[in-house]
């Protein structure tokens, strides 16, 4: 159970974070599943459209959009695979929020926006009974 | 024959297939034969009531169900059903505030400022050490060190209570700091550093004033500073709305 990023790709994460900042920046990773593992190869940086005023600590994605995204997953030959999103001034760890909210299967990459800088990027999965969500490695390639 | 569009995170349960060929007159009896035809996929579509799970979302040849006639809404041949999950999270669920009256924090702040300043006039090296052991016994407890005065004042009537939703932790770190700078303003007067312990009580003095008289926390502050750069035991973000160190608007309706 791995989750691959390019060091561009996941640079350009950690950017969509701290564009963001103090909200919670949002997106969706595309990609290939080779089993467990999976290589996260694009990505599509999405609107948060929680509630003003609440964005600071939240995050959602349109319907929507994420069906534009499907759409444009797969006309690239590629899925959607995951989902990356920012946590401005806590840790890039799962919360219950995160939790209840999850999705089986897909790749949970957080990263932690301090004082509006990134700071730790971590990867998260749900687990099947959906009691609590676990880390998975995540590997960063030099090249695309 | 309809198709039925299936996400990712929930091919696992149609053995990977994407889309899937169903029977059905409406929505509803589509997804029905869905499930039937993939029984590991049923619980996540419907909840144990057999409702449609808050977090699926359909469309019908890109229009949201829901904008129509919800699962009642009628198929034709050739018709395409998209399963879209909503995605959302967040850093951390509603923030577990609690109702902190700051009235008690204001007198806990006039009687830091009274009894110090007593303490400075009348040379009392002893009142220094009182007011570090409340402030320190309030810290342990969670409460204003001065809470049982507060209590006798408000009973009398002489105060309103002004309670707001907020994190009781930056007031419980910002009262051990001043215990601490009281404890060794003291220990620097017992050993004769007069002019180094009295500036340690001005310190808190002044910072008592300028939360009460200002509504500005210094305390509080330096707890959520500490808090934003991950430091141990510092967990909490100021509440939604408050700027840090600053008292929070009151929620109507919350307490």
């Amino acid at each position: 159970m791995t989750l691959q990023v390019s060091r561009t790709l996941l640079d350009q994460i950690r950017r969509h974070g701290e564009a963001s900042y103090p909200d919670e920046g949002a997106g969706l990773l595309y990609g290939e599943a080779h089993g467990d593992d999976r290589r996260a190869t694009a990505l599509r940086p999405l609107a948060n459209t929680h509630p003003k005023g609440e964005r600071r600590r939240r995050y959602r994605i349109d319907p929507t959009d994420m069906m534009a995204a499907e759409d444009e997953a797969e006309a690239l030959g590629l899925d959607v695979v995951g989902v990356f999103h920012s946590h401005p001034d806590h840790p890039a760890e799962a919360s219950e929020t995160d939790r209840e909210w999850a999705l089986p299967w897909f790749s949970y990459l957080i990263t932690s926006v301090r004082f509006g800088r990134a700071a730790e990027t971590r990867s998260w999965r749900l687990v099947d009974d959906r009691s609590i969500m676990i880390e998975e490695p995540l590997l960063v390639a030099q090249e695309a | 024959m309809v198709v039925i569009r299936v996400p990712a995170p929930l091919r696992a349960y149609t053995g990977g297939a994407r889309e899937i060929e169903v029977q059905g007159k409406t929505v509803a009896s589509a997804l029905s034969d869905l499930a039937s035809r993939h029984p590991a996929l049923r619980p996540h579509l419907f909840d144990d009531r057999g409702d449609l799970r808050p977090f699926v979302n359909l469309f019908l040849n890109e229009e949201d169900v829901r904008m129509l006639q919800g699962t009642a809404t009628p198929l034709d041949e050739n018709d395409r059903l998209m399963i879209v999950p909503s995605i959302a999270g967040g850093s951390s669920a509603a923030d577990s505030l609690r109702p902190v009256d700051h009235a008690a924090l204001r007198t806990n702040q006039a009687m830091i400022i009274g009894v110090l300043l007593g303490a400075f006039i009348s040379d009392g090296t002893w009142l220094v050490l009182l007011v570090s052991l409340i402030l320190a016994l309030g810290s342990l407890t969670g409460r204003p060190g001065f809470l049982p005065l507060y209590r006798i004042l408000r009973s009398a009537r002489l105060f309103k209570p002004d309670v707001v939703p907020d994190h009781p932790e930056p007031h419980r770190f910002a009262q051990a700091l001043g215990s601490a700078f009281l404890l060794a303003g003291w220990l620097a007067l017992a050993v004769g550093l007069e002019a180094a312990g009295w500036a340690l009580a001005w310190i808190v003095i002044a910072l008592a004033a300028l939360n009460l008289f200002a509504g500005l926390c210094i305390g509080c502050l330096v707890y959520y500073w500490l808090s934003r750069i991950g430091a141990p035991g510092f967990s909490k973000s100021p509440p939604e709305g408050a700027r840090p160190g600053r008292r929070p608007p009151s929620a109507s309706g919350t307490i």
